[in-house]
């Protein structure tokens, strides 16, 4: 198991975001997290990668207790996320932004010059390769999102966290970003993935969870979730 | 440019600032480049902090005095040797930006700005009241006084800080001082210690200014211990790094040079005083329509004349 969260709880005020949530990852899985708007996802996230502390219940990754490290503890341990409203390093170029990454990350390269090789092979797998030298606060939202996703790959992650990468994308660019996400997970990285899009969800996840008021209300296969009652009416609730 | 021609400009540069004692006897010339240089150092030593790592200290003046004070009691009222006076200036600036710095920081966003304003308040007005009297340079030194060693000294540690600044440009620290600038939740994200980081660029920033304030104590035949941490230390230094550029290296060094000859200037011809009202201007003119600095007008510049590539980093 390479995540395990256990009666995990965090509420803001009295507003309970996440209720008493277990939930367990392995090593290689694709897993899909949807809910409907504000049901706790990006809270959960904020939550596994130190942005948050909960109030309550433990995080344990590769079996140490992680619960409470600051991000960026969370970020050299082996744990990358990617922003739902994305957060690149604007006044800097690609080929900076992922450097960040591979210099400050787990597995932290000392020498800038062994890092601009392996940064420049990121680049290229996430099809940034011809722009390494342009400034980020040129690009529109899809080169700013495949920036978030290298400067994230940079930090050599075993479980990268995947928040909605693909909202606000056209078919086509959608087609790409799915490419790419299933290549992360050829490459062996773990990955939790938030989509709102079914198609891609179901597409990609070998595993399925469905959070609703900041509980899991479901979980399996993709085929099993969707037929689920009370998926059905988390959703038709709304 | 290449960065053969770089070194053989920055070299150039470096023999002909060298023999400006050889050249120029002038005290008034002399003086000028005295300034810049301590301008450069100041100035620059913001830079580190505000321009690559993107914490604004109005509080520049607090270590700058600091640093100014320690030396001169060190070194004049103690009588230890100038170097050591020196390098304490720096020290008890870097003290002081630990105890301000490590609460401050904690808290993210204005807290920084308005703790490092305060601090150098409250310096300015307690040292107005416990030291009144001027700090006068003992007849015996400023009988043998010259501006040349000052002047030297002046260069060496202005050389020291661009040369920091430019290390600190293309190594990691760089790009993590640099991404905590730009947005501090992704910085933590990909892995980087923003609370060490800043402490870090702040403990930089104020040694070297605590060592410009160190020169000063050496420079100054006579000053009032409240007048070093004085807000004007920190506004110069301010406007010098937008009106030349921030966030770069060439940036406070053209500003430097471009500050102390206005204000000569204007002092020629306008009442003391109104040269706070023509840089406060030039400020606002510079950060409405000119976000780079005279460094990005340069850029631009060449640009149009020669065609040459863009540089990120200049
Ligand atoms: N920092 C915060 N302070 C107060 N309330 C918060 C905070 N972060 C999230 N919330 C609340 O917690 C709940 C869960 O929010 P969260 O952002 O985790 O939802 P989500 O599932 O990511 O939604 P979406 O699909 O819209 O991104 C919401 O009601 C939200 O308003
Ligand atoms: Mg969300």
């Amino acid at each position: 198991m390479i995540l395990e969260v256990k009666n995990l709880l965090k509420a803001f005020g009295g507003l309970v975001a996440i209720r008493d949530l277990n939930l367990a990852v392995n090593e290689g899985e694709i897993v899909g997290l949807i809910g409907p708007n504000g049901s706790g996802k990006t809270t959960l996230f904020n939550l596994i990668s130190g942005v948050l502390k909960p109030d309550k219940g433990e995080i344990r990754f590769n079996e140490i207790d992680i619960t409470g490290l600051k991000p960026h503890k969370v970020c050299q341990g082996g744990i990358a996320r990617t922003f739902q409203l994305t957060k690149p390093f604007m006044q800097m170029t690609t080929l900076q932004n992922v450097m960040i990454g591979r210099t400050y990350g787990s597995e932290p390269v000392r020498s800038m010059r062994q890092a601009e090789g392996e940064c420049e092979r990121i680049l290229e797998f996430v099809g940034l390769g011809g722009k390494r030298l342009s400034l980020v606060a040129t690009f529109g939202l899809v080169d700013r999102k495949r920036v978030e996703i290298a400067r994230a790959l940079a930090t050599k992650p075993r479980l990268l966290l995947l928040d909605e990468t693909m909202a606000g994308l056209n078919p086509s660019e959608m087609e790409d970003a799915l490419r790419l996400v299933k290549a992360i997970g050829d490459s062996g990285i773990t990955l939790i993935v938030v989509e709102h899009v079914m198609k891609v969800i179901l597409d990609i996840s070998s595993r399925l969870m469905v959070l609703n008021y900041g509980e899991i209300i479901a979980e399996g296969t993709p085929q099993e979730v969707v037929r689920d009652e009370k998926v059905v009416e988390a959703y038709l609730g709304e | 440019m290449s960065n053969w021609k770089h070194l053989s400009v920055s070299g150039g540069i470096i023999v002909l600032l060298i023999l400006v004692p050889l050249i120029f006897t002038r005290t008034d010339i002399l003086t000028f480049f005295f300034l810049t240089l301590l301008y450069i150092t100041l100035s620059q030593s913001w830079n580190i902090l505000g321009g690559y790592t993107g914490q604004i200290n109005l509080g520049h003046a607090a270590f700058f005095g600091a640093g100014a004070l320690a030396a001169r009691y060190i070194w004049l009222h103690f009588g230890l040797p100038l170097p050591l006076a020196i390098l304490g200036g720096g020290l008890a600036a870097t003290i002081f930006a630990m105890i301000i710095g490590f609460p401050a920081f904690r808290l993210r966003g204005i807290y920084f700005v308005i703790g490092t304003l305060v601090l150098a308040e409250i310096l300015r007005l307690v040292f107005y009241t416990i030291l009144p009297r001027a700090d006068v340079m003992p007849m015996r030194l400023l009988g043998a006084y010259s501006l040349i060693p000052r002047y030297y000294l002046s260069l060496l540690i202005a050389l020291l800080t661009v040369a920091a600044v430019y290390w600190i440009s293309r190594s990691r620290l760089g790009l993590g001082l640099m991404s905590i600038r730009e947005d501090e939740d992704a910085a933590e994200a990909s892995g980087v210690d923003t609370q060490r980081y800043k402490l870090l660029a702040f403990a930089i920033s104020t040694f070297l200014t605590g060592l410009a304030g160190g020169i000063y104590a050496y420079y100054s035949a006579a000053f009032r211990a409240g007048g070093l941490f004085e807000p004007v230390w920190t506004f110069d230094a301010v406007i010098i790094v937008f009106v030349g550029g921030v966030g770069t290296i060439l940036g406070p060094v053209i500003g430097s040079v471009f500050f102390v000859l206005l204000k000569q200037f204007l002092s020629l011809y306008l009442p003391g005083g109104i040269h706070v009202a023509v840089f406060g201007v030039l400020f606002i003119i510079v950060v409405l329509f000119l976000p780079g600095g005279l460094v990005e007008l340069i850029t631009r510049f060449r640009k149009r004349t020669s065609g040459g590539s863009i540089q990120i980093d200049s």
